[in-house]
């Protein structure tokens, strides 16, 4: 498991502990990786990240032509494994879990143990000023140290 | 009446049960409940989701087939659960001082009625 | 450098969180270049602590390195992961005759074999210890002759749990060991004996399930307001089961047919315990 920010690591490994995920990844709602567990391939988290953040912008967007609010998760179910994606708020702005784990564990399970993790990473948050607007130039090198980061290249 | 509604009334008619649920097994998600304040409904269905499949795996692997009633005791109460057809369980919660007994009849009853 | 082990070694630099290393380690060990197939599996093994696969490879790098202390904790680990590993159930079945314990050896190929029944090299294995295991049957059950195995194996009985008497948790019970089984928090059994007439002897299957009951258990008591667990029974139509938990780190199960009502097994289960709580504190 990789994170950039420390107050992270100890709610998301309560989580896998419980939860039995395989793979799990935290982003913000722009798609910037926050943390990792499971991937092996840099490529495979930032395709992740991308579609999940897609993904649940796209739900959002379909829950606002509805008049809902927007939904709290979205899991599909696969023969062999599960995914569930999963938008919540916090201190440093809306983040997603997508979570990929398997008929060991259920959605219940994971869903339970989620929204555990997501009060506490609520709480621990440092409650800092809010960052400076990302300028399109310094985007590709932040992306670029966050995955050097999760992958302990640094 | 439901036929679920029917269940969950007649289990927590029993005296000391403090709430009862019924779950999807293979999901452990609620599809009906009936519970006092303080029961995390979701979280019962999680975890006594999950403890049913642990326990059905060992009890076929130890040749005894599939459970029909499990309880798991504990210092403050007791979760009650009967599998049922169609993949869902009848969970129940109790006190201490439940009559643990009455509430086995009734669920082992409703659970039959879930086929 | 042959050309594998070059490609293999770029892709591992290129990106040095790919599962790469697994094949990397295993063709250096196979090449005899053990101290850069334990650097390479080690280094996997940092970055993926909950990967059987890398548990295993260590195990068996450190095995061919004689120390086989070591190789038995890398295996243990593999099956803490994976209770049904066949490979780490075969590693710690020969560590078991290396130090001559034969019948752990023979135990631990017998799960091997229920876990694979397509591996033809187990049964050839296992008839070959087995008729070992006669020839020495009038000898001393079991002698080790590996200090550092017996030293660092401390979880492991030293003698075989089927016998009567004090070798079993169970021995002093007037009901005997059958439908009886402790087992450790890696699900591993620790005594007792589970046998049908169908199946023939269960223990270890059974107990593999059993892994982290006691922590699930306890999870969904304390997460649900009801404090620390007790007792689990189980009713069937074929039988019943108690499970309880004689230390935070054992589980027994206690099996018995429909005959017996479920409150007599409970008695059983709780006497079963006590005797085990003994042996524990004797063993440790």
């Amino acid at each position: 498991m990789r994170a950039l920010e420390p107050w992270v690591i100890d709610p998301l490994q309560t989580f896998l502990d419980e939860s039995s995920a395989r793979l799990t990844l935290l982003m913000t709602s722009s798609g910037q990786v926050v943390a990792q567990h499971g991937f092996s391939r840099s490529l495979d988290v930032m395709t992740a990240a991308a579609l999940g953040a897609g993904i649940v912008a796209s739900t959002d967007e379909l829950a606002r032509l509805m008049g809902a609010t927007r939904f709290g998760a979205l899991v599909h179910h696969g023969a062999r494994q599960s995914c569930m994606l999963s938008a919540f708020g916090t201190p440093r702005g809306r983040w997603i879990g997508l979570v990929v784990f398997g008929p060991e564990t259920s959605v219940g399970i994971v869903q339970l143990f989620f929204d555990q993790m997501v009060e506490q990473l609520v709480t621990v948050a440092p409650r800092e000023h809010a960052p400076a607007p990302m300028l399109a130039e310094n985007f590709e090198g932040e992306l670029n140290a966050s995955l050097k980061a999760l992958f302990g290249r640094q | 009446m439901n036929p679920a509604q029917t269940a969950l009334d007649r289990v927590t008619r029993v005296p000391g049960v403090r709430g009862a649920l019924i779950l999807s097994a293979a999901d452990g998600l609620v599809i009906a409940e009936q519970l006092m304040d303080g029961i995390d409904g979701r979280a019962a269905a999680a975890l006594a989701g999950s403890l049913v499949g642990r326990l059905t795996r060992t009890a076929r692997s130890a040749g005894l087939g599939e459970p029909a009633f499990l309880q798991l005791r504990s210092e403050g109460g007791s979760i009650l659960a009967a599998p049922g057809g169609q993949e869902v369980v009848l969970v129940a919660v109790t006190g201490p001082e439940a009559n643990v007994g009455l509430a086995r009849l009734e669920m082992l009853d409703a659970a039959g009625r879930f086929d | 450098m042959t050309d594998n082990i070059r490609s293999l070694t770029s892709r591992l630099a290129e990106e040095p969180s790919s599962l790469a290393f697994l094949e990397l380690g295993e063709t250096l060990r196979q090449r005899g270049q053990l101290e850069a197939a334990i650097k390479v599996a080690r280094g996997g093994l940092n970055r993926y602590p909950g990967l059987a696969d890398a548990h295993d490879l260590v195990a068996r790098i450190l095995s061919d390195q004689d120390d086989l202390a070591g190789a038995f904790d890398a295996w243990s680990d593999a099956l803490r992961l994976d209770p049904l590993r066949t490979s780490a159930l075969k590693g710690i079945a020969f560590l078991y005759y290396r130090a001559g314990d034969v019948l752990a050896a023979v135990e631990h190929l017998e799960r091997a074999a229920e876990s694979d029944p397509d591996d033809e090299s187990i049964p050839r294995a296992l008839a070959r210890l087995r008729s070992e295991a006669r020839r020495s049957a009038s000898a001393p059950q079991a002698t080790k002759t590996s200090e550092t195995v017996e030293a660092r194996s401390a979880s492991v009985p030293e003698e075989s749990t089927n016998g009567a008497g004090s070798e079993s948790p169970f021995g002093a019970l007037e009901e005997g060991e059958q439908g009886l089984l402790l087992v450790d928090s890696n699900g591993l059994r620790l005594g007792g004996t589970l046998t049908t007439s169908a199946e023939g002897e269960m223990g270890d299957r059974v107990a593999a399930q059993l892994a982290g009951l006691s922590r699930e258990a306890a999870r969904a008591t304390r997460l649900l307001g009801l404090g620390a667990w007790h007792s689990i029974s189980v009713e069937t139509p074929e039988g019943q089961l108690v499970l309880s938990a004689p230390t935070a780190e054992t589980v027994l199960l206690a099996i018995r047919d429909r005959s017996l009502p479920m409150a007599r097994v409970g008695l059983l289960a709780e006497r079963a315990a006590r005797a085990a709580r003994t042996w524990l504190e004797r063993e440790a």
